[in-house]
């Protein structure tokens, strides 16, 4: 069954893309003049946001490096505890708000370690499945913008993060 | 750091860089894609239809008035259910900038920042792929509580940010004849703000002051 599954979700990209193509000839729309306007846009999209990321990946790995990221994890466990996270996923938690590919990284070994249906590793899915690079997506969208405002958003996103990542432990020791 | 490896700062930062620039090499390979099929679904008409679909939903919980950013919003919604990461984020950025000009400004760029950060989607496609590539026997069994943790945290944000965050609701010339026009939040009273106190009238302020 999750075979045929992957299958649908592999083959819904070249389906909506095919689908539009057919839609805009139905529509009389120039497929090719369009499509190509349209990726002009990318260059200066990305100019406007390499700053951005870059900045917030070199903070990133400055955190990393320094041995901040263990000091900070090593205060947090005790309030992971009180909630019930499993302190072998802690550095997932922490890691994911901040990169998307070293939560990936880290998840393949938290899942190598543990094995994919341990509780650890269904836990460590789970999370990350539940949450979103949080400061990435802040960098990103709002790159753009005189004055961003987003402080208070800020916080709120980042406690719904932790309400998701113990909603998600909780779920897996239930289910 | 700064008494064990002193040496190692740069070497880090820089490396840090230069995954942001190969990340960004592949985002424009990714955004040039999407951006042009965006592009084609805006001229054909599609952009349209699906933000008819999702206006009522999304005209309530970002409050827009203008109807290309309510547009820009609705796509982003839709493709950040559907799972294409890759599209949702132009969309999203575009909503930003357009939101700039809207009336609710922050209240609504909050909203979209709220709702992108907490990754609600149908089916958490990469993590099932991830757990499938690994061999595991089972990699769908995570879909429910994926979906029902993401679903949590979408709704505390959305909650959170209507809690603190204020949205003038009723445009205002409407609202200041009926009296009705300041909304004190939980927000505003947990960090002692008086919305348009003086504006308000002292017995609005008092009636507001005390829910």
């Amino acid at each position: 069954m999750s075979d045929a599954l992957l299958k649908f979700f592999a083959s819904l990209i070249p389906v909506i893309f095919l689908l539009s193509i057919l839609f805009a000839l139905v529509r009389k729309v120039r497929v090719y003049d369009s499509f190509t306007e349209g990726a002009k846009g990318a260059i200066p999209l990305i100019t406007s946001l390499f700053p951005y990321v870059a900045t917030v990946m070199m903070l990133t790995k400055a955190l990393q490096t320094s041995g901040l990221e263990d000091k900070l994890i090593e205060w947090i466990t005790p309030l992971f505890r009180f909630l019930h996270v499993p302190s072998e996923i802690a550095e997932l938690v922490f890691v994911k708000p901040l990169s998307g590919s070293g939560a990936t990284a880290m998840l393949a070994d938290i899942i190598e370690k543990y094995g994919v249906d341990s509780y650890i590793g269904r836990c460590a899915c789970v999370v990350a499945g539940s949450s979103e690079t949080v400061f990435y997506i802040g960098a990103v969208y709002f790159a753009e913008r005189k004055k961003p405002r987003l402080r208070a958003a800020l916080v709120i996103a980042l406690l719904s993060y932790l309400l998701s990542v113990v909603i998600s432990c909780l779920l897996c020791s239930i289910l | 750091m700064l008494h064990t490896d002193p040496q190692s700062f740069l070497p880090a930062v820089l490396s840090g860089a230069s995954s942001a620039a190969t990340l960004c090499l592949s985002l424009l390979a990714t955004y040039a894609f999407w951006l042009g099929v965006m592009r084609l679904w805006e001229d054909s008409g599609i952009t349209r239809m699906i933000s008819k679909l999702l206006k009522p939903i999304v005209g309530r919980l970002f409050k827009l008035q203008n109807e290309e950013s309510k547009r820009a919003v609705a796509m982003n919604v839709a493709a950040n259910l559907l799972g294409l990461g890759g599209a949702a984020t132009p969309f999203g950025i575009k909503a930003a900038k357009l939101l700039e000009e809207e009336e609710n400004e922050r209240y609504s760029s909050s909203m979209l920042f709220a709702l992108n950060a907490t990754s609600l989607q149908l089916i958490p496609t990469s993590i099932v792929a991830m757990r499938a590539a690994l061999g595991c026997p089972s990699p769908a069994s995570v879909i429910l509580p994926i979906l029902l943790s993401s679903a949590c945290s979408a709704v505390c944000s959305i909650l959170l940010v209507r809690l603190f965050i204020r949205p003038t609701t009723v445009p205002k010339k409407a609202s200041e004849k009926r009296g009705i026009g300041v909304r004190q939040t939980v927000g505003d009273k947990f960090f002692r703000r008086q919305p348009n106190a003086r504006k308000a009238g002292k017995t609005g302020r008092r009636e507001a002051g005390r829910i």
